[in-house]
């Protein structure tokens, strides 16, 4: 994991460089020496391999690019259209850090967990209820087949994490006019929710792979394409809440992932707080 | 208005005071807990931003004893992700809102705003009438009309404009809107608040005159009748 700090601190560190350099209009090879070592510490990180190197060193050079080809401009509406992409390109890398952070957190057992009791089949609707509106909007069905009262022994913020990236996908991968179900029972001392759909799915050999960090179906970048740190987040936040989560083929015809959580102890069921 | 900053990162405090004093704030900087737990004594503050890190004194345990001491000055903590990342914490410890870094400062802002502004209206029963130009909602009834019109709104459109009628002319931002209206603490990522939003919006402006609820680019929705 120190291989993940540590470059999450250079990285932060490049952002900054970027702007400041930008701004005094110099120190060209500041940025590209951290360029460099930047990726010459994934490089050698093997754990994660050249994964992250790629991606942290995809919108690195983009902004460089951007930034050189800018300075040689005065004119300062450019300018200023450089600054915004460039801010953008910093929230991207941002984002990636956060999730690298809180995977690293999250699979050292760093992570604080409040478990409580929470009705999932309300969060689960609640859930629905969010996105509901933007898959409308990208002309998807979701549709909702939830049992009742299904209570769970977990965090209510992880719990609306996990459900939230698998049906971030859903909205992204799946074409327009596609189907979202989401489904939850609970058998035994289970509790099984599914997200499934009717796109393109997840071809059988990349199953287990998706799970990894920064693997993507499609491997084109674009600044505002996902980073592939969705899925291995789902992972992480499904064994702090002691469950799990895999991918299938869905009867629907694409893809579905399957999250399997223990369900709440016996008893009276508590009301959500 | 005064704020007071205690936060060791030098940089960041002085990018911090600059961006507070051109939205017309005076602020106060300490680097270190011992320093800003004496400068929060000394008074004159209408807002604390402490961050969680701290050399000599942590955050917390500065705000702690501020709290303990009586001062009912609001305060914003902020913390690194992946350390002290426990906003129950930050909560308990006397904290009024708690962000994470690296954060933008139109999010700062707003929040910034938001608590003042909370601080100022505090007292006073609880408002069951809210009211925004031609616009009234009854927070009994959950009725909301428009010059005079009612309005048919779902129960979560109704939670967004009580939220934005009650920072009336402020930047509410969607990390704010998700907390308060949803009570989610993270960002997820697609514009899922952005589309509640404009199907809010239709139903509020859309066969009225002016428009009352406009997006603040890079930053958030604030309700106002522009000039
Ligand atoms: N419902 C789905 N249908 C088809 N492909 C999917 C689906 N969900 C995920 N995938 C594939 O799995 C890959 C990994 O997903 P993951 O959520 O980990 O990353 P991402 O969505 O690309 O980026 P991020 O979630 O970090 O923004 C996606 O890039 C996509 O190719
Ligand atoms: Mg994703």
């Amino acid at each position: 994991m120190p291989g993940i700090w540590i470059m999450a601190a250079l990285l932060l560190g490049v952002a900054g460089a970027a702007i400041g350099f930008w701004l005094a209009r110099r120190r060209q090879r500041s940025l590209e020496s951290l360029r460099s070592r930047l990726v010459a510490v994934t490089q050698s990180s093997r754990q994660t391999g050249d994964n992250i190197a790629h991606d942290l060193r995809t919108p690195l050079t983009r902004l460089h690019a951007d930034v050189e080809t800018t300075l040689r401009n005065e004119d300062s509406e450019a300018h200023r259209a450089t600054l915004e992409r460039v801010l953008t390109e910093i929230q991207g890398m941002q984002s990636i850090i956060s999730a690298l952070l809180t995977l690293g957190q999250a699979e050292a057992g760093g992570m604080p967990v409040k478990k409580m009791a929470v009705n999932l089949s309300l969060l689960l609707e609640e859930i629905l209820e969010l996105y509901g509106p933007s898959a409308e909007e990208r002309q998807l069905r979701l549709q909702g087949r939830i049992a009742l009262q299904i209570m769970v022994e977990a965090d209510r913020q992880l719990l609306a994490r996990i459900f939230s990236n698998l049906l971030d996908n859903a909205l992204k991968y799946v074409p327009a006019d596609g189907l979202v179900v989401l489904s939850a029972t609970a058998k035994g001392g289970e509790v099984v929710v599914t997200v499934e759909d009717d796109g393109p799915g997840i071809p059988a050999e990349m199953r287990d792979r998706i799970f990894e960090r920064f693997t993507r179906l499609d491997p084109s970048r674009t600044p505002s394409g996902g980073a592939g740190l969705g899925l291995s987040l789902v992972k992480a936040f499904a064994k702090l809440l002691q469950g799990d989560v895999r991918a299938e083929a869905s009867r629907l015809g694409g893809a579905a992932f399957i999250v399997t959580l223990p369900a709440a102890a016996a008893g009276v069921p508590r009301p959500v707080p | 208005m005064k704020l007071l900053i205690i936060e060791d990162d030098v940089a960041a405090a002085n990018l911090l005071k600059r961006g507070l004093e051109e939205s017309g704030y005076a602020v106060d900087l300490a680097h270190d807990g011992e320093q800003g737990l004496k400068q929060a004594r000394a008074g004159g503050h209408s807002l604390w931003v402490i961050d969680i890190m701290l050399p000599v004194r942590d955050g917390l345990s500065v705000l702690k004893a501020l709290r303990d001491e009586g001062k009912g000055t609001p305060a914003l903590i902020l913390s690194a992700l992946g350390k002290v990342d426990d906003r129950v914490e930050g909560l308990r410890a006397g904290g009024d809102d708690y962000m994470v870094k690296p954060y933008a400062f139109a999010e700062l802002l707003a929040r910034v705003e938001a608590l003042l502004r909370r601080s100022r209206s505090s007292g006073g029963g609880p408002d069951t009438l809210l009211e925004f130009a031609d616009l009234k909602i009854d927070l009994l009834s959950r009725t909301v009309t428009r010059a005079g019109q009612k309005i048919d709104l779902q129960p979560r459109e109704f939670s967004l404009l009580e939220c934005l009628m009650r920072h009336a002319g402020q930047v509410v931002t969607r990390t704010m809107l998700l907390e308060i209206v949803w009570e989610y603490f993270f960002d997820p990522q697609t514009n899922v608040v952005d589309v509640h939003i404009s199907r809010l919006r239709q139903k509020i402006d859309k066969n009225f005159s002016p428009p009352l609820l406009h997006t603040v680019r890079g930053s958030g929705y604030v309700l106002r009748v522009e000039a």
